[in-house]
């Protein structure tokens, strides 16, 4: 479908801007959490790398809300910067905290949780990007052929941490465990399209629940395997589920931080 | 290419023209160790030209891309933001506040009286 045969169907329009916003926002928040750790990372080149790679997401999120824009849901900047918390729809695991602390002062952020969140985010962002260069939504369709380009990129550079300090130090496995079970507990909502299931699941926009689950787990079995790891369970039914607004405090904190400097004078021209 | 142990083995050659200079990779030659790499290289393809230093590299020690992560390489042409062209925009700007502020106070003072 194009934009304005979409807008013809308002059941297809609902799914459609259901997931627009999933996608957007899940980017959107996952990108500010990795721009928290500007001049934190434990390495300088992995610090750069990093930051172009959360402002390549960045790209991904104004490209989602773009297409909402143009649907007429309003102005991206304003969706991005002025919707509260409870109208967001990110996965739970792309707001939390990078860890202890606060970026202006002692930030105590746990590498070895950025590493595994980032790597599961990465496999399953790559698992929905390819079932959307199939979308029945041809702009979306579009974009998404785009991100994959640059998701490449990103999954090679989480894979190789990832792989790197499972198979390292009795230390560096030890953190990796307890952080790959934190990012886990999130991992409920991640495949989950809220209340919107059925209606997204049968819109033809995006492969079902179940079938990304699978797909993402087929992905990521070969490196389990090597490791001699068992792949980890993703939760049944998430404590808080995202896609449907339920967030942590967490969410609330972020929003307030990312959108300082905007609500200082909203009418600014940038 | 094969696996099996030959006498002589690849090399790739750098070299710059001047201590402050880039290393630049010139060539690549077959020699059985380094230092006859380096002997060849400086005597094959240097001999006319200013050379400061030569680095010689067996060819197996550099990793190289492989189909799959060249594909890493691509990337999205969305950056405006990030690739700031300078601010000679603010030029232009500056003028267009300077305008207004003779237009509205300087010029209306001027002529002593408001519309």
């Amino acid at each position: 479908m194009s934009n304005e045969e979409a807008v013809m169907d308002p059941h297809y329009t609902e799914a459609l801007k259901s997931l627009l916003f999933q996608l957007a926002d899940d980017d959107f928040m996952y990108s500010f959490r990795g721009s928290e750790w500007l001049g934190l990372a434990p390495h300088i080149e992995s610090d750069i790398a990093f930051s172009s790679i959360s402002q390549d997401t960045m790209g991904h999120a104004a490209m989602y809300y773009k297409l909402l824009e143009d649907l007429g849901v309003g102005n991206a900047d304003k969706l991005a910067h002025f919707r509260p918390a409870n109208e967001r729809k990110n996965s739970i695991l792309t707001e939390r905290v990078n860890g202890q602390g606060y970026y202006m002062e002692t930030p105590h952020y746990d590498w070895a949780y950025a590493v595994a969140r980032n790597y599961f985010y990465t496999q399953a962002k790559k698992v929905r990007i390819d079932s959307l260069c199939e979308s029945s939504f041809k702009p979306l369709a579009e974009i998404a052929v785009k991100v994959r380009m640059e998701l490449y990129y990103h999954k090679m550079h989480w894979d190789t941490w990832f792989k790197q300090l499972m198979s390292s130090t009795e230390v560096a496995k030890k953190k990796m465990a307890d952080a790959n079970k934190l990012v886990m507990i999130d991992f409920g909502d991640v495949f989950s399209y809220g209340n919107r299931k059925q209606q997204i699941e049968t819109s033809g926009l995006i492969g079902s629940e179940e079938d990304l689950k699978e797909r993402w787990k087929k992905n990521i079995e070969p490196l389990f395997i090597t490791l001699q790891l068992q792949v980890p369970e993703i939760p049944e039914s998430p404590v808080n589920n995202g896609r449907n607004g339920d967030h942590t405090s967490d969410l609330d904190e972020g929003l307030a931080t990312l959108s300082e400097v905007c609500s200082l004078d909203s009418t600014a021209v940038w | 290419m094969g696996e099996e142990k030959t006498f002589y083995q690849e090399y790739e050659i750098f070299s710059k023209r001047t201590p402050s200079s880039a290393f630049l990779h010139q060539y690549s030659l077959l020699a059985p160790n380094e230092e006859m790499a380096l002997i060849m290289a400086q005597e094959n393809f240097m001999r006319r030209e200013p050379v400061a230093d030569i680095w010689i590299v067996n060819r197996q020690n550099i990793k190289r891309m492989n189909a799959d992560e060249k594909m890493t390489l691509g990337r999205l042409d969305n950056k405006d933001y990030r690739t700031t062209k300078g601010y000679g925009y603010l030029k232009k700007k500056w003028r267009q506040y300077e305008q207004e502020i003779l237009d509205e106070k300087e010029i209306l003072s001027w002529g002593g009286e408001r519309k």
